[in-house]
């Protein structure tokens, strides 16, 4: 079968369109990570979260209502998460944070099913954004175009922030050594803070995005938490590079692997994070040498 | 350093009479998860041996232990071995898949070890979800138990059966304390404590943590022989990340590097899933808060739990009684 | 050794059997994942079964104990449930289980056992073929039942290529294969088959481009649950359904998930063995009941715990009470239900029915089907099974 250019076009927009939605997801881990030296788990669990209460909210008030009230809401339980648990955790091992998350994991998947039921949810594409768009060529479904853009959008502003704003400073200085920063004046524990809860909306924001796009199940958040995993373990941890790079690689290993090597399309992926770890054990970019 | 405190004969010697009057008394259903526990306890001890003795934590000891009972139905059903032959190839097959995976991924450390263990386990996953050889996620069965009819034992009973597992956990046990006192356990623990050191003192760390991982394989691969013929039936499920998942809370929750304590965890384990799962199929909601009040404790586990609030004092009674020369080694890895 | 086993568990159960033989009450196992993926499912079946029990079971003069046990979709604990079910609890009859891998880890036992099973879901070929069993009848489907007249239905259409997608594991091969296989005999041609990673694939888009680079007249996929939905809506998404029309199994489009679907399935033309709109008094009265005691549209699932419920009753009412004698009686069992006139295949103990093929359109109030054909009955090839006669122990 000989493919056109029209058709690599399309492939790449589908790569791109992946690696946002993976960007959304992990940026907030990483930073949380790379800042809190926190290993949260329930990422995944946050994600379905908020593709439950977007698919919800947008039943009755529509989709641009429920991608705002989403992030908010997810940011809202990681306000609850961060005093109830994830403070106390802070100076406790990696052990301790991972089965604590993995009990967050079994908790959070459960009360989804008491209060959505088994059976998966839907979140209609608003009209806007439903239909193709013709670009470079070929035409494409306008909601995925919204995604990467939304993500770059997203990306701009965060490498933004992070580089040129004071707070961007602080989590900066705050990856690279927290007890120099907290020594330095800054407010440590009110910087994990803020990073945490923005970490939760943006896995909010993802989830809420990825609705219309896949269906709202139960086991949604499982489902993306390895992915998720393997972009960061990839990029290497703590650093917006590493998020950006790790998406990336994922993506189009995913979208091109499905297309030249569909056999090996279940293990690709696996295959690539095992040399990545082989060659460099820290990731490609991590945040400390 | 492994060390048998008291309370760890203790807690051992009580495990063991519950095991006993367990499978002679149970009823068929009781039978069941006697021998569920037991699987998973020769798969915690697996993970314990690498993660709490050697900083390892695997998450691909559920895979591990597939691999034993893919490798094992593919000897004996598929190419008609002896289930003792190919129990003896499973076994190796498993430990020399586990000591390439141990070599490869011994240069990461924390999370990274964890995912690049995680990938390994999921390409196994992936391969044999998809591999009409093994029946994809259909499953596989045909699989013969052991043939003691020789001496009498018939394995095909289950309550001969779970006997049969509690020996071979026994003698697993009797394994994992010999590998950690012998001079490999004690360069493992060096390197753990401080592997630039070890690498200072001209130890080749990566063969120690590479060879420490290929016995825990075999372990696993044991308990991946056992589950096989436990079902006489598997599927890639066996294989799955989550199953890993769950072998590491039973050893966290139990307590890392206690050898104990994982087992106390893997009984308590198993029975509240199934206690819980006649209750309410929200178990897994119940098992999370559980998991998440234990942690909150902050102890090491149940069992550490135990040693750092009882352990200390039993043994200084025991040893003031007994006049033990060397109650100096208070358990320093509780 | 296997042998052995079979032998123990069978002089086991024949010690346990006077104690049920004599009175007029029956214990059925109810075997189906509660927890787990296939929840909803499990529930589905469930609510048919509870409900095929009360329209037909009331009259019989027989108390019907049931025992409700969770598989969680896992082999090892859906045999251990088993095992507890035939050995502990002592039932007559066990109905259930969704998932062709807990089906496969159970055979050996209920087979060597003799107790009945009635498959009310796991659809696999080999159960009803290469690993059939007297004791284990199925009133669900078949893989290849539901897909091969589909195969013969399209062609007949004049559609000559097709490209086919499905999830990377055994159903959807078998689903693949009982269609192409029946399409290329009937002319057609194959231009291409995907197997997407099962539960990894979040985005479709890659093998969807590729179908439609492919120039087929149609593509057909099989997908399930959220699958089906995220598939779905994926499709809709690129339009690819003006020049590449998308045909699949029914499952697709099932009740179950139509709704989350909404528009994005108007239009697609699927085939199954129960759509909720067939025309026929039994399913009128069986949707009105469903309805009432549900408050939803039964699917597919909901039919066939229904039929579970009927053909159990039906062998009850030929008055078997134990084991021996509805193991005998159900592979007898025939009747005209809601999704036309089923029976059993004596040479695999697999159901013969109908098969529909319908199109997904916006009704009043939702999604509803339409029915564009119904395809004759046809027993599945016999796969290897060489069924033993009832054993008379």
């Amino acid at each position: 079968m000989t493919h056109d250019l029209s058709f690599w076009t399309l492939q790449t927009l589908n790569a791109l369109q992946l690696s946002m939605l993976l960007f959304l997801l992990s940026i907030g881990l990483t930073v949380i990570f790379g800042l809190m030296h926190f290993v949260n788990l329930a990422h995944g669990a946050l994600y379905a979260l908020g593709a439950y209460i977007a698919a919800s909210v947008a039943a009755t008030a529509g989709f641009w209502v429920a991608i705002v009230v989403a992030p908010i809401g997810v940011a809202l339980v990681g306000v609850v998460l961060y005093g109830g648990l994830i403070q106390r955790m802070r100076k406790s091992g990696p052990m301790a944070q991972v089965l604590v998350t993995f009990g967050l994991i079994f908790a959070l998947l459960d009360l989804t099913r008491i209060f959505w039921g088994d059976l998966a949810l839907a979140m209609a594409t608003p009209p806007a954004l439903s239909g193709q768009v013709d670009l470079l060529g070929v035409s494409y479904p306008a909601y995925r175009l919204f995604i990467i853009a939304l993500g770059a959008a997203i990306l701009a502003a965060l490498a933004l922030a992070l580089s040129r704003t004071q707070v961007g400073a602080m989590i900066r200085a705050g990856v690279d050594n927290d007890a120099m920063a907290a020594c330095l004046g800054i407010n440590v524990e009110r910087l994990f803070f803020v990073v945490f809860c923005v970490g939760c909306a943006l896995a909010g924001l993802a989830g809420a995005v990825a609705a219309p796009l896949l269906s709202v199940t139960p086991g949604m958040g499982l489902q993306i938490l390895i992915p998720t995993l393997i972009v960061i373990v990839i990029g290497g941890l703590g650093s917006l590079k590493g998020a950006i790079a790790g998406s990336l690689i994922y993506g189009f290993v995913q979208t091109f692997g499905a297309v030249l090597a569909p056999q090996l399309a279940s293990v690709l992926i696996y295959a690539l994070l095992a040399a990545v770890l082989v060659i460099k054990p820290v990731g490609l970019f991590p945040a400390k040498g | 350093m492994f060390r048998h405190t008291p309370l760890r004969y203790a807690v051992l010697a009580i495990l063991a009479i519950a095991a006993l009057m367990q499978a002679f008394t149970a009823g068929y259903f009781g039978l069941e998860i006697l021998i569920e526990i037991l699987i998973l306890c020769l798969l915690v001890l697996a993970l314990d041996l690498v993660a709490g003795f050697g900083g390892m934590v695997s998450l691909c000891h559920g895979a591990l232990m597939g691999v034993g009972a893919y490798a094992f139905v593919a000897l004996n059903a598929l190419a008609g071995l002896d289930p003792w032959l190919a129990a003896l190839g499973a076994v190796a097959i498993t430990a020399a898949v586990a000591w390439v995976i141990g070599a490869v991924c011994a240069r990461s450390h924390g999370i990274y070890f964890i995912m690049a263990t995680l990938a390994f386990g999921q390409m196994g996953y992936s391969y044999v979800f998809s591999a009409p050889l093994f029946g994809g996620d259909d499953g596989i069965g045909g699989i013969d138990r052991f043939d003691l009819t020789a001496l009498g034992i018939d394995l095909s009973d289950s309550r001969t059966f779970a006997l049969f597992c509690l020996a071979v956990l026994a003698a697993a046990y009797l394994f994992t304390v010999a590998i950690l006192r012998s001079g490999l356990g004690r360069s493992l623990a060096g390197v753990m404590h401080n592997e630039k050191r070890m690498k200072a003192l001209g130890l080749i760390t990566w063969r120690v943590k590479a060879d420490v991982f290929g016995l825990s394989g075999v372990i696993a691969g044991v308990a991946g022989v056992l589950a096989a013929q436990h079902i006489q039936f598997i599927s890639p499920g066996l294989m799955n990340w989550t199953v890993s998942g769950e072998a590491l809370v039973v050893v966290i929750l139990g307590g890392l590097g206690t050898l104990v304590g994982p087992l106390v965890g893997a009984a308590a384990f198993v029975v509240m899933k199934h206690q819980l799962g006649e209750i309410t199929t929200y178990w897994h909601l119940i098992v999370g808060v559980i998991l998440i009040a234990v942690v909150m404790s902050r102890a090491n586990g149940i069992f550490g739990w135990v040693e750092a609030r009882w352990g200390a004092r039993i043994e200084r009674r025991l040893s003031d009684a007994t006049r033990a020369s060397t109650p100096k080694e208070v358990s320093t890895d509780a | 050794m296997k042998r052995a086993t079979l032998a123990t568990l069978a002089a086991a159960t024949t010690l346990a059997l006077p104690a049920a033989t004599a009175a007029d009450t029956v214990d059925i196992g109810l075997l189906l994942p509660f927890s787990g993926v296939y929840a909803s499912l499990g529930n589905e079946i469930e609510a048919g079964f509870a409900l095929g029990l009360a329209t037909y079971g009331n009259e019989l003069g027989v108390e019907i104990i049931l025992h409700r046990e969770d598989t969680e979709v896992t082999p090892a604990v859906g045999l251990a449930r088993t095992r507890k079910l035939i050995l502990q609890d002592d039932v007559d009859a066990i109905v259930g289980i969704v998932s062709s891998g807990v089906l496969g880890a159970v055979r050996d036992l209920v087979d060597g056992a003799g107790v009945p099973l009635i498959v009310a879901n796991a659809g696999n070929d080999e159960a009803t073929g290469e690993a059939c069993s007297p004791w284990i009848t199925r009133v669900s489907f078949s893989n290849g039942q539901v897909n091969r007249p589909m195969g013969r239905w399209m062609a007949e259409q004049g559609i000559e290529t097709v490209y086919t997608l499905a999830p990377d594991y055994a159903a959807g091969r078998q689903m693949i294969e009982g269609f192409a296989g029946a399409f290329t005999e009937a002319g057609g041609t194959i231009l291409g088959s995907d197997f997407t990673p099962f539960q990894q694939t979040q985005d479709f888009g890659p093998y969807i481009a590729q179908a439609q680079a492919s120039g087929a007249d149609a593509l057909f996929v099989f997908y399930a649950g959220g699958e089906a939905i995220s598939f779905v809506n994926q499709y809709a998404s690129f339009g690819a359904g003006d020049d590449l029309p998308l045909y699949g199994s029914g499952f697709l489009t099932s009740q179950l998930y139509v709704d989350a679907q909404g528009p994005s399935a108007e239009g697609v033309i699927t085939a199954l063995h129960y759509v909720p709109t067939i025309d026929n008094p039994e399913n009128a009265a069986f949707v009105a009941a469903f309805r009432d005691a549900t408050g939803r549209t039964p699917s597919e699932y909901a039919v066939q715990g229904y039929d579970a419920a009927r053909a159990l009753v039906e062998a009850l009412e030929t008055g078997a009470r134990d084991r021996e004698t509805l193991g005998a009686a159900l592979r007898q069992v025939s009747f005209d239900g809601p999704r036309g006139a089923l029976a059993i295949d004596p040479a695999t103990n697999n159901v013969v029915q109908p098969i529909y093929v319908y199109e997904t359109v916006t009704g009043e109030g939702g999604m509803t089907q339409i029915v564009l054909a119904q395809l004759p009955a046809e027993a599945d090839p016999v796969n290897g099974c060489a069924m033993p006669s009832m054993p008379t122990n």
